[in-house]
């Protein structure tokens, strides 16, 4: 799994509310779907936790589902406090991983 | 070169289905596949409440298209009218698609942190339905917004 986190605008002061995207690169099969050679049903793959911290505290948690699209968007806001890292954790299903973080630096 | 465009037009075409098994399975095989997840909104929406009253409320604001060509990806963004205050704000936002197999779609639990109740993200909707926004105040009540997609199957065409 890949991920992105984009923060924007690109420059914010402290007190101000930013936008957090995290994007990753997944498949997000519903379980549903048929292969279209073998006849076989493609086995569910799919996100089902995010978790954001800012400075190691909980800032948002998410349970998500196999109904998200192929290579999911996740939009929050966050209302900077301080400089710090946001860090996202992301699992899938099938027990993959992924820790990616960014720095937030507010301006004066 | 009428050859050639044939077979760009194919090319997308056949690119587009690819994109949209849900669609396509949701459509053909609604009664034959059954998702490992499946959960109908009324089950859903009872595990998120636990039985307590839902309001449809105008602070909560539930933005998606109204007529998606591609159910595969239907932007929705929510957000919901909110101090964040340590006191006042939004527990969750919940989404729900009412007649996709699965309906739970995403459970946002934020904090005051976030400073603005929002979430935005895109969907994928088996079929025309409502989408819904529960949002669980700090208070403990439930408040929601819904608005109907209409989803054209195989609309990429």
């Amino acid at each position: 799994m890949k991920t992105l986190i984009k923060v924007k605008p690109k420059d914010y002061k402290v007190g101000e509310i930013v936008k957090i995207d995290f994007m990753a690169m997944h498949p997000m099969e519903s379980g549903m779907r048929k292969d279209k050679d073998t006849g076989q049903i493609v086995p569910a793959h799919f996100i089902n936790e995010v978790n954001f911290f800012f400075n190691d505290k909980m800032l948002t948690k998410m349970v998500t589902w196999e109904s998200l699209s192929v290579n999911p968007v996740l939009s929050i806001s966050m209302k900077v406090s301080a400089t710090g890292t946001l860090k996202v954790l992301a699992k899938d299903n099938k027990g993959d991983n992924v820790e990616s973080s960014v720095a937030i630096t507010p301006k004066g | 070169m009428e050859r050639r465009s044939f077979l760009k037009g194919f090319g997308a075409v056949s690119a587009c289905v690819a994109l949209v098994p849900t669609i396509a399975s949701a459509a053909d095989e609604a009664k034959k596949v059954k998702g490992p997840n499946e959960m109908s909104v009324e089950s859903a929406l009872n595990a998120i409440t636990g039985g307590k009253a839902v309001t449809p409320s105008s602070k909560v604001s539930l933005s998606a298209p109204e007529i998606a060509e591609n159910g595969a990806v239907v932007p929705v963004k929510v957000s919901v009218e909110s101090p964040m205050s340590a006191n006042d704000y939004v527990k969750a936002i919940h989404v729900l698609a009412t007649k996709n197999n699965n309906s739970r779609c995403a459970n946002v639990y934020l904090t005051p942190a976030n400073g603005e109740a929002t979430f935005a993200t895109r969907i994928k909707l088996g079929s025309t339905q409502d989408v819904l926004a529960v949002a669980e105040m700090s208070n403990g009540t439930f408040l929601s917004a819904k608005q109907n997609v209409k989803v054209t199957i195989g609309g990429c065409g």
